[in-house]
């Protein structure tokens, strides 16, 4: 009774978008702030556009094969060796991203929630639920996905909308700045939050509709574009660019000034903290899920729970490595200008290599 | 006939209630019949099968003297019985008999006559144990195949409805009738459903829950994959929707596949009272659920990890009822849920009259006691009240039971990790719910994959004129409920809606 492509559109977009929506959302804003000061917002929307092109690059080159992920058809383009290394250091960065995201969970939920339970506790336990589920399918993978979508969206909605009658407009101002060397490095960094987009090669051959997967990642990026572009506007617009530079999680922050019914919850930290988790488990499921699947595909194996199960206490380690939490946000910008060279140049690649068989294959015709 | 009749009762061997009776057919042919007493109606086998075979009527003609024909003339002119059969093979008599056939032998005739004379003491229909309603149908299954089945068919007078029996159990040979709607319900869920009973070999099958273990698709689930019913009125409703009831001879439940989650907190309450009323009581059995499911856990970690999350005079008011316990938090939830899970096994164990003065005794007098004791502080109390009374809202006693115990877990993870532990546990559940499938359709459907239409009967019961189709996820081969152009508006007050069954 099951069908092979069975995930809709709508149903990428929500794994493309609450992939994205993780870890990020705390800190987020003080990138911003640092970057362009009040004109923040405006950095965070360029940052958006970066990655959807990016994010372009690689589906536009993907849908044109829609039986198979970018792993089947980068060998046939580029030839197995090639291919293979490829492939070894998208494994190795998200093996990377995974380890360091649960790293950055591990020091939030450490430090601000339980200060005296261990962090590895901590992140073992979210690797493990997070591992743990990467043994299923694709399609219920979407599933997980498109479940959690509305409880992130809406729960980080409500705290931002309860807050944002707490906005000056005047930190808010002024709006625009310069296109300076700054400004772009800080939309770079916003870009990286959007990396993860990168599922989407193993969604296509699911999908009802491959052509739609440009559209899927538009909606995507859009969604957690205008998520992460609300949270950039209320905490700048609550503290002011230079407080926010200040505060290592400033929507942490902007969640506890923020009261609800009259003081019947009179923090909403907390709350937010635990839906958070659910946003951080569908971060770390996607990229804990395509590291699996890489190394599945790369060793051969016939199901993923070797992968997955081999994968944990590499992903632990990683995640250990980090001594205090400014190396990790140190550690984690510098993956993600790699992932920012790796990702689009290899689909940059691919796509001129596509090109020129293509010409090749018009000439002999 | 001597030889196949020591045959036969040395096949069926030494029994209390196996009756042999010899007789001569007309005054002439040497005959005889075996059955069990305790499985036919005496009073039938003795006024309308041994009085005409015995009494030589003036009126009737002699028997045909070609042995042959012997047979076909006593059924087509003498006995006064509904269901037989001529039967030349003697290996099939002694099943025939223990099923309460009666079975006569005649003297030079080789084949003998079997006739359904089965009755069996019965309880009549009664209310529902486990399912009760305010309003709806007050009839129950009973334990005989027979009556179910009418009961059902009652409902569903359609030449549609489509019932297959076949014997089940190397021993028991239980009678298990496997029940669709032509027309409506998928014939590859027919066909699934029938393949997953033919696969079963046990010697016995002594309910209908023995079949849903053999059947669901994940054993180790604590969620049931299969609903079962003792309401014939509801299974009726789960066949017009698609779905197909399984029926067993001897189990007054029927089981409905497939199963989804949303089912086990919806009743028949929900549709025949109306929809704003339904919609709301709907809603009320989710928050309880939420209750059995979260509430204890919640509590723990905020306690003990949290508590500036509660407004500062309650959490005052909290830690100063607390003062006297000497346990953690955890321990003290852990007690009294264990303590509150054993008195109510105790209360379903024991006769009603005894039941009732139980709970008193265990709720009132040691509720109180354990407060006074300080072996809990009473908004544990409390909130341990809340979750039991929550945990009984919920009308499916399977999927109660599943809540109840993934409780404790949570419970466990909240003393260890606070929120950030309920949140892990909940993930899980949450995890291993959308990755469960019944027969083929995903456990959380509709929420997920997600069908708008079909959501308006999930959380909210949409008036019964909205819900024109019927669900899609069961791929029903006639999607609508109503033919084709018939009104279904409210029109002047009045609900016209079409009937389903002609066109």
């Amino acid at each position: 009774m099951t069908k092979p492509r069975q995930i809709t559109t709508l149903r990428a977009a929500a794994v493309i978008s609450s992939t994205i929506i993780g870890v990020g959302i705390l800190s987020f804003p003080r990138y911003m702030a640092e970057a362009g000061g009040s004109s923040a917002p405006l950095i965070a929307l360029t940052g958006v556009l970066i990655s959807f092109i990016s994010y372009w690059l690689l589906a536009s080159l993907c849908q044109r094969f829609p039986g198979e992920t970018l792993f089947g058809f980068s060998r046939r383009l580029l030839g197995a060796p090639l291919a293979t290394l490829f492939t070894i250091l998208i494994l190795l960065m998200f093996i990377a991203l995974t380890g360091l995201t649960v790293r950055q969970f591990g020091d939030v939920a450490t430090t601000v929630l339980y200060k005296k339970t261990p962090i590895e506790a901590t992140i073992i336990l979210m690797l493990l639920i997070g591992m743990l589920s990467t043994r299923r399918s694709v399609v219920k993978f979407s599933y997980i996905h498109f479940f959690y979508l509305p409880l992130i969206v809406g729960s980080i909605l409500v705290t931002v909308l309860i807050s944002l009658k707490n906005v000056e407009l005047l930190n808010l101002q002024p709006v625009l700045m310069p296109p300076s060397p700054r400004f772009w490095n800080g939309a770079r960094q916003a870009s990286y939050l959007f990396q993860s987009s990168f599922i989407i090669v193993l969604l296509i051959p699911f999908m009802e509709k491959p052509g739609h997967a440009v559209r899927a990642g538009a909606l995507a990026i859009f969604m957690s574009g205008v998520i992460y572009m609300l949270i950039v506007i209320a905490s700048v617009g609550m503290f002011g660019a230079e407080e926010t530079k200040l505060l290592i999680y400033p929507t942490l922050e902007m969640a506890r000034s923020s009261a609800f019914g009259e003081g019947f919850l009179e923090r909403l930290d907390a709350l937010f903290i635990i839906i958070w988790v659910i946003s951080v488990f569908t971060t770390i499921y996607t990229t804990g899920y395509l590291s699996a699947y890489l190394l599945q595909k790369l060793l051969r194996l016939r199901d993923r729970r070797m992968a997955s199960s081999a994968l944990l206490p590499v992903m632990f380690i990683v995640s250990m490595l980090p001594s205090n939490v400014f190396e990790t946000y140190r550690w984690s910008l510098h993956l993600g200008q790699a992932g920012m060279i790796l990702i689009p140049g290899y689909s940059l690649l691919l796509w001129g290599v596509h090109l020129v068989r293509g010409y090749r294959k018009k000439e002999s015709s | 006939m001597k030889q196949d009749l020591q045959e036969l009762l040395a096949r069926l061997g030494e029994n209390g209630d196996l009756v042999v009776r010899e007789f001569r057919l007309r005054g002439t042919h040497p005959a005889a019949m075996v059955f069990f007493s305790s499985l036919v109606n005496l009073e039938q086998v003795r006024e309308h099968v041994l009085k005409p075979l015995i009494a030589p009527y003036p009126v009737q003609p002699e028997l045909p003297g070609d042995s042959g024909s012997i047979i076909h003339y006593l059924w087509s002119t003498v006995v006064e019985v509904t269901q037989g059969t001529a039967c030349a093979d003697l290996a099939e008599l002694p099943p025939a008999a223990v099923k309460g056939e009666l079975i006569l032998l005649i003297d030079g005739v080789p084949e003998a006559l079997r006739m359904e004379m089965r009755q069996i003491e019965m309880r009549g229909v009664e209310q529902p144990q486990t399912e009760q309603v305010i309003r709806g149908p007050r009839e129950g299954y009973v334990e005989k195949l027979e009556n179910n089945l009418s009961l059902l068919r009652y409902r569903l007078q359609s030449t549609d409805l489509r019932i297959e029996t076949s014997p089940l159990g190397t021993r028991t040979q239980s009678r298990v009738a496997l029940c669709y709607i032509d027309g409506i319900a998928d014939s590859s869920l027919v066909a699934e459903a029938m393949r997953r009973i033919s696969l079963i070999h046990t010697d016995g099958i002594l309910d209908a829950g023995y079949i849903e273990q053999f059947i669901e698709d994940q054993p180790l689930s604590p969620f049931p994959q299969v609903q079962s019913t003792e309401r014939p009125d509801k299974t009726a409703a789960a066949l017009l929707e698609g779905r197909v009831a399984v029926l067993v001879d001897g189990s007054p439940f029927a089981l409905i596949v497939p199963a989804l989650f949303n089912q086990f907190f919806q009743t028949v309450d929900d549709y025949t009272e109306r929809f704003i009323m339904g919609s709301l009581i709907r809603m009320i059995r989710l928050i309880a659920l939420a209750f059995s499911l979260f509430f204890p856990a919640l509590y723990v970690s905020v306690i003990s990890f949290n508590p500036e999350l509660l407004p500062t005079d309650f959490a005052v008011a909290i830690s100063g009822g607390r003062a006297g316990v000497p346990f953690p938090a955890v321990l003290e939830v852990l007690i009294m849920e264990v303590s509150m899970e054993v008195l109510r096994e105790a209360t379903i164990r024991l006769p009603q009259m005894i039941g009732g003065a139980l709970s008193i005794v265990g709720v009132l007098v040691i509720g109180q006691a354990a407060v006074g004791a300080g072996l809990a502080s009473p908004i544990t109390v409390v909130i341990v009240a809340l979750t039991t009374i929550g945990s009984f809202a919920t009308p499916a006693y399977n999927a109660a039971i599943a809540l109840r115990m993934l409780r404790f877990p949570l419970i466990i993870l909240a003393g260890m990790f606070g929120l950030y532990g309920v949140m892990i546990g909940t993930i899980l559940i949450l995890n291993h719910l959308l990755y469960l499938e019944s027969f083929g359709v995903p456990y959380m459907t509709p929420y997920i994959p997600g069908n708008w239409r079909d959501l308006r009967d999930t959380l909210v019961r949409a008036p019964l004129w909205w819900m024109r189709r019927r669900p899609s996820f069961l791929h029903p081969r006639d999607p609508d409920r109503l033919s084709a152009g018939v009104p279904s508006r409210k029109v002047d007050g009045i609900l016209r809606q079409g009937d389903g069954t002609d066109d």
